[in-house]
């Protein structure tokens, strides 16, 4: 089996790559939006202000993200 | 035995299958996951949870990791459920 020569093969590696990346995005983010929003001592259930920040942090992310490309490419 | 001879060279039986490669690639991967994961919930609940230590784990440290350790696998949902509907 050589790798580098199968196509198919290289496809499924890049699946699993970006797998790996779209999952490593969502432990980076839930450990930031964690830290903003879990601000007390853990309970046995998320209050609702803490859900909806959760969620809230994770969409201005993506905003953020936007903006930020499109600042970067009025600046070229 | 050449020690330097290349795997490519010896025999078919030595070789993998494309099929297998790709278990183990994504075994390897989700073990690689799972310690990660578990590296930052442990940092995250012990900032939380452990703020005095003491000469053992009190049943308040201990009722506090756990649900720490249930809050934080519901927080990956959130975030992930969020992000996926974001994205069209």
């Amino acid at each position: 089996m050589d790798a580098l020569n199968n196509p198919q093969l290289q496809q499924l590696i890049n699946q699993e790559k970006e797998r790996a990346m779209a999952n490593e995005m969502i432990a980076k983010l839930t450990s930031a939006c964690w830290d903003k929003c879990i601000t007390g001592i853990p309970g046995s259930k998320f209050s609702s202000s803490e859900s909806s920040c959760l969620s809230n942090c994770a969409q201005r992310y993506i905003d953020m993200s936007a903006m930020i490309v499109k600042r970067f490419h009025s600046m070229q | 035995m050449d020690s330097f001879s290349s795997p490519s060279s010896s025999s078919p039986s030595s070789q993998m299958s494309a099929e297998d490669f790709m278990d183990q690639l994504k075994v390897q991967l989700a073990q690689a996951y799972a310690e990660e994961f578990l590296e930052t919930v442990r940092g995250k609940c012990f900032d939380k949870c452990i703020t005095k230590p003491g000469s053992s784990l009190s049943g308040g440290e201990s009722s506090c990791i756990s649900r720490c350790v249930d809050r934080y696998i519901e927080a990956t949902g959130i975030i992930s459920r969020s992000l996926f509907n974001a994205q069209r």
